[in-house]
Protein backbone atom coordinates (compact mmCIF):
# COMPACT_ATOMS: atom_id res chain seq x y z
CA UNK A 1 0.00 0.00 0.00
CA UNK A 2 3.06 2.43 1.01
CA UNK A 3 4.18 1.88 -2.88
CA UNK A 4 0.71 2.60 -4.60
CA UNK A 5 0.29 5.69 -1.95
CA UNK A 6 3.62 7.28 -3.11
CA UNK A 7 2.87 6.63 -6.83
CA UNK A 8 -0.50 8.47 -6.27
CA UNK A 9 1.44 11.59 -4.53
CA UNK A 10 3.31 10.79 -7.43
CA UNK A 11 0.77 11.49 -10.39
CA UNK A 12 -1.20 13.65 -8.38
CA UNK A 13 1.69 16.45 -8.29
CA UNK A 14 3.63 16.36 -11.37
CA UNK A 15 -0.39 16.30 -12.83
CA UNK A 16 -1.26 18.98 -10.45
CA UNK A 17 0.95 21.10 -12.16
CA UNK A 18 0.21 20.47 -15.43
CA UNK A 19 -3.53 20.86 -14.95
CA UNK A 20 -3.49 24.75 -13.17
CA UNK A 21 -3.46 26.43 -16.12
CA UNK A 22 -6.24 24.03 -18.17
CA UNK A 23 -8.27 23.98 -15.21
CA UNK A 24 -8.24 27.36 -14.86
CA UNK A 25 -9.58 27.79 -18.64
CA UNK A 26 -12.00 25.25 -18.18
CA UNK A 27 -13.47 26.86 -14.48
CA UNK A 28 -13.44 30.87 -15.26
CA UNK A 29 -15.27 29.97 -18.48
CA UNK A 30 -17.81 27.42 -16.31
CA UNK A 31 -18.34 30.43 -14.52
CA UNK A 32 -19.29 33.05 -17.45
CA UNK A 33 -21.09 30.73 -19.70
CA UNK A 34 -23.29 29.22 -16.63
CA UNK A 35 -24.59 32.95 -16.57
CA UNK A 36 -25.31 32.88 -20.15
CA UNK A 37 -28.60 34.38 -19.76
CA UNK A 38 -27.79 36.88 -17.70
CA UNK A 39 -25.08 38.70 -20.01
CA UNK A 40 -22.92 37.64 -23.25
CA UNK A 41 -19.89 36.10 -22.09
CA UNK A 42 -18.14 36.37 -25.24
CA UNK A 43 -18.99 40.14 -26.67
CA UNK A 44 -19.39 43.58 -25.48
CA UNK A 45 -21.75 45.35 -27.33
CA UNK A 46 -21.76 48.84 -27.83
CA UNK A 47 -24.36 51.81 -29.40
CA UNK A 48 -23.26 54.58 -31.86
CA UNK A 49 -25.98 57.39 -33.07
CA UNK A 50 -25.23 60.08 -35.53
CA UNK A 51 -26.92 61.45 -38.35
CA UNK A 52 -26.67 61.99 -42.05
CA UNK A 53 -28.50 64.21 -44.80
CA UNK A 54 -31.88 62.37 -45.00
CA UNK A 55 -31.80 60.19 -48.23
CA UNK A 56 -35.42 59.82 -48.70
CA UNK A 57 -37.30 56.44 -48.83
CA UNK A 58 -37.49 56.19 -52.88
CA UNK A 59 -36.76 52.76 -54.49
CA UNK A 60 -33.92 50.70 -53.04
CA UNK A 61 -31.78 51.06 -55.56
CA UNK A 62 -31.89 54.74 -55.60
CA UNK A 63 -31.22 55.38 -52.23
CA UNK A 64 -28.52 52.45 -51.45
CA UNK A 65 -26.10 54.85 -53.16
CA UNK A 66 -26.52 57.77 -51.27
CA UNK A 67 -26.71 55.96 -48.23
CA UNK A 68 -23.19 54.11 -48.64
CA UNK A 69 -21.92 57.90 -49.77
CA UNK A 70 -23.01 59.71 -46.48
CA UNK A 71 -22.22 56.85 -43.71
CA UNK A 72 -18.41 56.65 -46.07
CA UNK A 73 -17.72 53.68 -44.19
CA UNK A 74 -13.75 52.96 -43.55
CA UNK A 75 -14.46 49.12 -43.63
CA UNK A 76 -15.93 46.67 -45.88
CA UNK A 77 -19.95 46.17 -46.42
CA UNK A 78 -20.92 43.06 -46.11
CA UNK A 79 -24.15 43.24 -47.12
CA UNK A 80 -27.48 45.31 -47.15
CA UNK A 81 -31.20 45.16 -46.18
CA UNK A 82 -34.23 47.01 -46.72
CA UNK A 83 -35.72 46.18 -43.94
CA UNK A 84 -38.98 48.65 -44.38
CA UNK A 85 -40.04 51.65 -46.30
CA UNK A 86 -37.90 53.96 -43.68
CA UNK A 87 -35.19 51.49 -42.65
CA UNK A 88 -31.92 50.82 -44.14
CA UNK A 89 -30.15 48.22 -42.47
CA UNK A 90 -25.86 48.03 -43.66
CA UNK A 91 -23.99 45.27 -42.44
CA UNK A 92 -20.77 45.42 -41.87
CA UNK A 93 -18.12 42.99 -39.72
CA UNK A 94 -18.94 43.78 -35.98
CA UNK A 95 -22.24 44.96 -36.06
CA UNK A 96 -25.37 46.37 -37.95
CA UNK A 97 -25.98 49.99 -38.62
CA UNK A 98 -29.94 51.19 -39.22
CA UNK A 99 -30.31 54.41 -41.00
CA UNK A 100 -33.58 55.85 -41.06
CA UNK A 101 -34.43 56.99 -44.73
CA UNK A 102 -36.55 59.51 -43.67
CA UNK A 103 -34.98 60.67 -40.86
CA UNK A 104 -31.32 60.49 -41.82
CA UNK A 105 -30.82 58.98 -38.23
CA UNK A 106 -28.35 56.38 -38.01
CA UNK A 107 -27.69 54.00 -35.29
CA UNK A 108 -25.08 51.38 -35.07
CA UNK A 109 -25.11 48.50 -32.92
CA UNK A 110 -22.01 46.21 -32.75
CA UNK A 111 -19.94 44.10 -30.76
CA UNK A 112 -16.40 43.38 -29.79
CA UNK A 113 -14.55 40.22 -28.76
CA UNK A 114 -14.37 40.50 -24.42
CA UNK A 115 -11.12 39.96 -23.87
CA UNK A 116 -9.73 37.18 -21.89
CA UNK A 117 -13.27 35.44 -22.19
CA UNK A 118 -13.71 35.11 -25.72
CA UNK A 119 -11.07 32.82 -25.52
CA UNK A 120 -11.61 30.80 -23.02
CA UNK A 121 -15.30 30.37 -23.90
CA UNK A 122 -13.58 29.34 -27.53
CA UNK A 123 -11.39 26.84 -25.51
CA UNK A 124 -14.06 25.45 -23.47
CA UNK A 125 -16.77 25.13 -25.77
CA UNK A 126 -13.95 23.58 -28.10
CA UNK A 127 -15.27 25.51 -31.25
CA UNK A 128 -12.26 25.16 -32.90
CA UNK A 129 -12.48 21.37 -32.58
CA UNK A 130 -9.14 19.28 -33.42
CA UNK A 131 -6.60 19.47 -32.48
CA UNK A 132 -8.23 21.08 -28.88
CA UNK A 133 -10.14 18.19 -29.01
CA UNK A 134 -7.43 15.89 -28.18
CA UNK A 135 -6.58 18.67 -25.73
CA UNK A 136 -9.28 18.64 -23.93
CA UNK A 137 -9.79 15.00 -23.79
CA UNK A 138 -6.22 14.41 -22.44
CA UNK A 139 -6.63 17.09 -19.83
CA UNK A 140 -10.15 14.99 -18.87
CA UNK A 141 -8.15 12.10 -18.38
CA UNK A 142 -5.49 13.90 -15.92
CA UNK A 143 -8.28 14.96 -14.00
CA UNK A 144 -9.83 11.89 -13.65
CA UNK A 145 -6.69 10.52 -12.53
CA UNK A 146 -6.11 13.60 -10.61
CA UNK A 147 -9.87 12.73 -8.62
CA UNK A 148 -8.89 9.05 -7.89
CA UNK A 149 -5.03 9.86 -6.99
CA UNK A 150 -5.92 12.27 -4.46
CA UNK A 151 -8.08 9.50 -2.69
CA UNK A 152 -5.48 8.21 -1.73
CA UNK A 153 -3.20 11.07 -0.85
CA UNK A 154 -4.00 10.90 3.10
CA UNK A 155 -4.47 8.06 5.37
CA UNK A 156 -6.27 8.09 8.64
CA UNK A 157 -9.24 10.13 9.65
CA UNK A 158 -8.13 12.82 7.57
CA UNK A 159 -8.70 10.14 4.80
CA UNK A 160 -10.72 8.24 3.13
CA UNK A 161 -11.66 6.36 6.68
CA UNK A 162 -12.29 9.55 8.13
CA UNK A 163 -13.44 13.06 7.45
CA UNK A 164 -11.99 12.61 3.45
CA UNK A 165 -14.64 9.76 2.94
CA UNK A 166 -17.83 12.35 4.19
CA UNK A 167 -16.34 14.54 2.08
CA UNK A 168 -15.87 12.44 -1.00
CA UNK A 169 -19.50 10.94 -0.46
CA UNK A 170 -21.17 14.60 -0.13
CA UNK A 171 -19.57 15.07 -3.64
CA UNK A 172 -20.94 12.23 -4.97
CA UNK A 173 -24.29 12.18 -3.20
CA UNK A 174 -24.78 15.75 -4.18
CA UNK A 175 -25.11 15.38 -8.31
CA UNK A 176 -26.52 12.13 -8.19
CA UNK A 177 -29.43 13.50 -5.79
CA UNK A 178 -29.53 16.34 -8.40
CA UNK A 179 -29.73 13.57 -11.47
CA UNK A 180 -32.82 11.97 -9.76
CA UNK A 181 -34.87 15.31 -8.85
CA UNK A 182 -33.93 16.28 -12.58
CA UNK A 183 -35.39 12.46 -13.68
CA UNK A 184 -38.57 12.87 -11.73
CA UNK A 185 -39.31 16.45 -12.47
CA UNK A 186 -38.55 17.14 -15.85
CA UNK A 187 -40.30 15.67 -18.95
CA UNK B 1 14.76 25.41 -22.07
CA UNK B 2 14.70 25.67 -25.74
CA UNK B 3 13.02 22.65 -26.77
CA UNK B 4 10.22 23.63 -24.73
CA UNK B 5 9.50 27.06 -26.23
CA UNK B 6 10.08 25.45 -30.15
CA UNK B 7 7.32 23.20 -28.70
CA UNK B 8 4.83 25.71 -27.75
CA UNK B 9 5.65 28.23 -30.58
CA UNK B 10 4.62 25.36 -33.15
CA UNK B 11 1.58 24.64 -30.72
CA UNK B 12 0.30 28.05 -31.18
CA UNK B 13 1.14 28.19 -34.85
CA UNK B 14 -1.00 24.81 -34.88
CA UNK B 15 -4.07 25.92 -32.45
CA UNK B 16 -4.36 29.84 -34.66
CA UNK B 17 -4.72 27.73 -37.44
CA UNK B 18 -7.81 25.86 -36.42
CA UNK B 19 -9.19 28.74 -34.08
CA UNK B 20 -9.04 30.84 -37.24
CA UNK B 21 -11.23 28.60 -39.24
CA UNK B 22 -15.19 29.29 -39.13
CA UNK B 23 -18.43 26.99 -39.10
CA UNK B 24 -19.83 26.47 -42.68
CA UNK B 25 -22.17 23.93 -41.72
CA UNK B 26 -24.54 23.99 -38.77
CA UNK B 27 -26.61 21.56 -36.91
CA UNK B 28 -27.31 18.76 -39.91
CA UNK B 29 -26.85 21.02 -42.65
CA UNK B 30 -29.66 21.48 -45.53
CA UNK B 31 -30.08 18.22 -47.59
CA UNK B 32 -30.68 18.30 -51.37
CA UNK B 33 -33.48 19.72 -53.65
CA UNK B 34 -35.18 22.68 -54.37
CA UNK B 35 -34.88 25.69 -52.18
CA UNK B 36 -37.94 27.69 -51.67
CA UNK B 37 -38.58 31.70 -51.66
CA UNK B 38 -39.70 32.76 -48.27
CA UNK B 39 -42.18 35.19 -50.10
CA UNK B 40 -43.68 31.83 -51.33
CA UNK B 41 -44.20 30.70 -47.89
CA UNK B 42 -45.41 33.46 -46.26
CA UNK B 43 -47.73 34.48 -49.06
CA UNK B 44 -49.60 31.01 -48.20
CA UNK B 45 -48.44 29.58 -44.91
CA UNK B 46 -51.24 27.25 -44.24
CA UNK B 47 -49.36 24.83 -47.63
CA UNK B 48 -46.62 24.60 -46.04
CA UNK B 49 -47.27 24.24 -42.14
CA UNK B 50 -45.39 21.28 -40.56
CA UNK B 51 -43.68 20.49 -44.02
CA UNK B 52 -39.45 20.52 -44.18
CA UNK B 53 -38.94 23.29 -46.26
CA UNK B 54 -35.30 24.62 -47.37
CA UNK B 55 -34.72 28.77 -47.53
CA UNK B 56 -32.32 30.75 -48.34
CA UNK B 57 -31.68 34.56 -47.10
CA UNK B 58 -29.12 37.32 -45.81
CA UNK B 59 -28.73 37.17 -42.25
CA UNK B 60 -30.32 40.22 -40.70
CA UNK B 61 -30.91 38.92 -37.35
CA UNK B 62 -29.78 36.68 -34.21
CA UNK B 63 -30.12 36.19 -31.10
CA UNK B 64 -27.64 37.95 -29.24
CA UNK B 65 -26.43 36.13 -26.44
CA UNK B 66 -27.23 32.38 -27.08
CA UNK B 67 -27.32 31.92 -30.65
CA UNK B 68 -30.55 29.95 -30.54
CA UNK B 69 -32.69 31.52 -33.66
CA UNK B 70 -32.05 33.69 -36.75
CA UNK B 71 -33.80 35.85 -38.89
CA UNK B 72 -33.13 35.28 -42.75
CA UNK B 73 -34.42 38.49 -45.07
CA UNK B 74 -36.46 37.29 -48.04
CA UNK B 75 -36.71 37.99 -51.52
CA UNK B 76 -39.34 40.57 -50.86
CA UNK B 77 -38.41 43.66 -49.52
CA UNK B 78 -39.64 44.08 -45.42
CA UNK B 79 -39.62 40.17 -45.25
CA UNK B 80 -38.23 37.83 -42.80
CA UNK B 81 -37.81 34.35 -41.62
CA UNK B 82 -36.98 33.79 -37.91
CA UNK B 83 -35.16 30.43 -38.06
CA UNK B 84 -35.30 29.07 -33.98
CA UNK B 85 -33.23 26.00 -33.25
CA UNK B 86 -32.62 23.81 -29.98
CA UNK B 87 -30.72 25.85 -27.63
CA UNK B 88 -26.58 25.02 -27.15
CA UNK B 89 -27.57 22.46 -29.60
CA UNK B 90 -26.74 25.04 -33.28
CA UNK B 91 -25.12 28.16 -31.61
CA UNK B 92 -24.81 31.31 -34.58
CA UNK B 93 -21.92 33.17 -33.73
CA UNK B 94 -22.76 37.16 -33.87
CA UNK B 95 -20.90 37.66 -36.89
CA UNK B 96 -23.25 35.45 -38.81
CA UNK B 97 -25.55 39.06 -39.66
CA UNK B 98 -24.86 39.52 -43.32
CA UNK B 99 -24.07 36.64 -44.49
CA UNK B 100 -25.83 34.19 -46.84
CA UNK B 101 -27.61 31.51 -45.10
CA UNK B 102 -29.37 28.47 -46.59
CA UNK B 103 -31.46 26.75 -43.57
CA UNK B 104 -33.72 23.76 -43.59
CA UNK B 105 -36.41 23.03 -41.02
CA UNK B 106 -39.95 22.37 -40.25
CA UNK B 107 -42.14 25.60 -41.06
CA UNK B 108 -44.00 26.26 -38.09
CA UNK B 109 -47.54 28.64 -37.60
CA UNK B 110 -47.93 29.51 -34.48
CA UNK B 111 -51.17 31.74 -33.46
CA UNK B 112 -51.09 33.22 -29.80
CA UNK B 113 -54.78 32.03 -29.41
CA UNK B 114 -54.47 32.90 -25.68
CA UNK B 115 -54.04 36.55 -26.07
CA UNK B 116 -57.09 36.42 -28.43
CA UNK B 117 -59.46 34.55 -25.80
CA UNK B 118 -58.68 36.69 -23.47
CA UNK B 119 -60.35 39.89 -25.08
CA UNK B 120 -63.78 40.86 -23.12
CA UNK B 121 -66.29 42.99 -23.96
CA UNK B 122 -65.61 46.77 -22.84
CA UNK B 123 -62.26 45.22 -21.87
CA UNK B 124 -58.80 46.11 -22.94
CA UNK B 125 -58.84 44.57 -26.59
CA UNK B 126 -55.64 42.03 -27.11
CA UNK B 127 -54.16 41.95 -30.83
CA UNK B 128 -54.43 38.21 -31.85
CA UNK B 129 -51.21 37.43 -33.65
CA UNK B 130 -50.21 34.82 -35.46
CA UNK B 131 -45.98 34.38 -36.06
CA UNK B 132 -44.20 31.63 -38.47
CA UNK B 133 -40.68 30.48 -37.94
CA UNK B 134 -39.06 27.22 -39.01
CA UNK B 135 -37.61 24.76 -36.74
CA UNK B 136 -34.38 24.77 -37.93
CA UNK B 137 -32.39 21.47 -37.89
CA UNK B 138 -29.34 22.64 -39.31
CA UNK B 139 -27.97 25.89 -41.89
CA UNK B 140 -25.06 26.25 -44.17
CA UNK B 141 -23.30 29.88 -44.15
CA UNK B 142 -21.48 31.50 -47.48
CA UNK B 143 -18.82 33.55 -45.53
CA UNK B 144 -17.43 36.35 -47.12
Amino acid sequence: MGGFRKVCRWLHRELGFFAVGLTLVYAVSGIAVNHIHHWDPNHTSYTEAWSIEAPGTGETAEVLPLVLERLALEEPVKETWRAGRDLLQVFVDDGTIDVNLATGEVVREGHTKRPVFFDLNFMHLNKGRAPWTGIADAYAGVVIVLALTGIFLVKGRRGLAGRGGVLMGLGIVLPLAYAVVMRLTQP
Amino acid sequence: MRRILTTIALLSLLLAGTAAAKDKTYGKGVGEGDITKISTILAAPKDFAGKTVRVEGTAVGVCSHRGCWLTLSSDKEGETMRIKVEDGVIVFPKNIIGEHVVAEGKFMINKHEKACDSNKPGGPQIKCTTTYEIRGTGAVVDWK
